[in-house]
């Protein structure tokens, strides 16, 4: 059984390899749309990710950060604390002195020049509650609830309208999301879309494939060749034409994340541009399988309809 | 070998049936020919047994297997059991005599030493040998036949159908076409022809089934193609 199954498997190679070079044209253009599609995909989802790490630092900023009035009473920050941390929502609350705040100005914006700080005859910068949401997608409730807080009000800097003594990033966030889903629906309908026309690309070439060998098949199924024996040339030559796009799209993604991935990291490096190797071969699996199943997809779809055994 | 119990095949609704409530029995190792018109129901009769189709009504045994009820997955294998050879010779062009008939092999799974072995002898009980590496435009229409029925019986099936073998051929040669059936069928294997070659049925004196308009008219031991036309 071994050896005839070994027999099979040369044949069946051979014959798929004989079949994709006599219509190379068709297999071509089922090779080239499976690429395209399958480029699309590795794109989408590699700057998914890329997005997610984005969207990730930049929820990593979105504290709140509740200013106090210099000469703040004591017990009342602390309350105001306590409060804060009595919130389901909130993850931690640091207090920053005035003096801390100074610190990190310097260390942020002043690196080349602290003579500017020194110049500073009382230091500008008020106290803070800083406080990191559990989920950032809560910020706008949290922020309601602090701003009715009468903790918050006779602790705030600026007592006179204390809703400005509140500072949080709600809107970047909220960008980002609309943003992502908009990529991500746009790039589900294209990559759709592609998926569609590309089975109908292998669907063509598996069909002239059959009728090509027409002859062959008739003769197989007189003398008593098994269904699947007729149909595993077929189906391997799909898979081997999708196969070969998507190794295209692999080569052309790997080129992209060595060569211009890093270029646009520098370009960008406010941003964390980065996908680790374990990532990219992932992307890679995805597709090479995504591959082999519109193929194997395309070629099915074609026997059903072209080849009855 | 074949068993067919009132069998009808009707194609096309109220019209006239292409075979019509024919009973046949045809034992091991017998050579039958099937005669009749065109139009009287001898490929029908093939095709039913071939399993390309099936009857509208009636039961249909071959080689112990009723192909009213067999499964489709397992059409194959009763095939593997029925060599088949046709008027049009049926041979891929772009293979050479040998790779046609190792072709039929290649396809059940047999393996290359069966291949190697089997196909030789076979092209020696056609009279082929030397034509082994010719393709088929380089044969006579004579040795075409030929190469189609080593095709046919190398696998050494049970049976061996054969649809107007001669249908394209001279008197000569079909002459030579018949002995080689006939050579077939003393090995044991069942051989039934259709075919309208009068001349060939009343030279050979076998058993002779006539049909007409899909109708069992005759069926007689060492019989002759028929009276009149």
């Amino acid at each position: 059984m071994s050896t005839a199954m070994a027999i099979n498997f040369g044949y069946f190679v051979k014959e798929s390899v004989v079949s994709f070079r006599r219509n190379w044209v068709m297999s071509l253009g089922a090779i080239i749309t499976i690429y395209l599609s399958l480029l699309l995909v590795g794109v989408s989802l590699g700057s998914g990710m890329l997005l997610g790490q984005v969207i990730e630092s930049f929820e990593d900023k979105v504290s709140v950060r509740l200013f106090l009035k210099d000469g703040a009473p004591a017990e009342q920050v602390d309350a105001m604390q306590a409060e804060l941390l009595a919130n389901e929502m909130v993850d931690t609350v640091v207090y920053t002195t005035k003096e801390q705040a100074l610190e990190d100005f310097k260390k942020r914006l002043m690196q080349d020049s602290p003579e500017v700080i020194e110049q500073l005859a009382s230091n500008p910068l008020p106290a803070s509650l800083d406080i990191d949401l559990k989920d950032p997608r809560n910020v706008s409730t949290v922020v309601d609830q602090i701003k009715a807080s009468e903790n918050f009000i006779a602790v705030a800097d600026r007592p006179d309208d204390p809703s400005k003594s509140l500072e949080y990033g709600q809107e970047v966030v909220e960008k980002l999301f609309t943003v992502t889903a908009i990529i991500r629906l746009v790039s589900i309908v294209f990559v759709a879309m592609l998926a569609v026309i590309s089975l109908i690309f292998i669907n063509n070439a598996i069909r002239i494939a059959i009728y090509a060998r027409r002859k062959e098949i008739a003769i197989m199924r007189l003398v008593g060749a098994s269904n699947w024996f007729i149909r595993t040339p077929f189906l391997l030559e799909g898979v081997l034409e999708s196969l070969v796009g998507a190794l295209l799209a692999i080569g052309t993604l790997s080129i992209l994340y060595l060569y211009v991935l890093p270029k646009l990291s520098e370009l960008m490096a406010f941003l964390p541009l980065t996908m680790s190797s374990g990532d990219a071969i992932q992307v890679s699996l995805v597709l090479m399988f995504a591959g082999i199943f519109m193929g194997a997809g395309g070629a099915m779809f074609a026997m059903r309809r072209y080849l009855r055994v | 070998m074949i068993s067919m119990r009132n069998v009808s095949k009707i194609y096309v609704p109220n019209k006239p049936p292409a075979l019509d409530e024919c009973t046949v029995e045809i034992a091991q190792g017998e050579f039958v020919f099937l005669v009749g018109h065109s139009g009287s129901g001898k490929s029908t009769f093939i095709r039913l047994l071939l399993r390309e189709l099936l009857p509208t009504k009636g039961q249909i045994v071959v080689a112990g297997q009723d192909l009213t009820k067999m499964k489709n997955w397992k059409v194959p294998f009763l095939r593997r059991n029925i060599g088949c050879v046709f008027q049009d010779f049926k041979l891929l062009p772009n293979k050479t005599t040998y790779e046609n008939i190792a072709f039929a092999l290649e396809v059940i799974g047999r393996s290359k030493h069966v291949i190697r072995t089997q196909v030789p002898e076979v092209l020696r009980l056609v009279g082929l040998e030397e034509k082994m590496e010719s393709y088929p435009d380089e044969l006579s229409g004579g040795e075409q036949q030929r190469v189609s029925i080593a095709r046919a019986f190398v696998n050494r099936p049970p049976l061996l159908l054969a649809d107007e073998p001669t249908g394209n051929l001279d008197p000569a040669t079909s002459l030579g076409i018949m002995s080689l059936l006939n050579r077939i069928n003393k090995t044991g294997t069942t051989v039934l022809v259709a075919t309208h070659d009068r001349e060939m049925v009343d030279s050979m004196r076998k058993r002779v089934i006539a049909l007409e308009g899909g109708k069992v008219i005759r069926d007689q031991d060492r019989g002759v193609y028929g009276y009149g036309d």
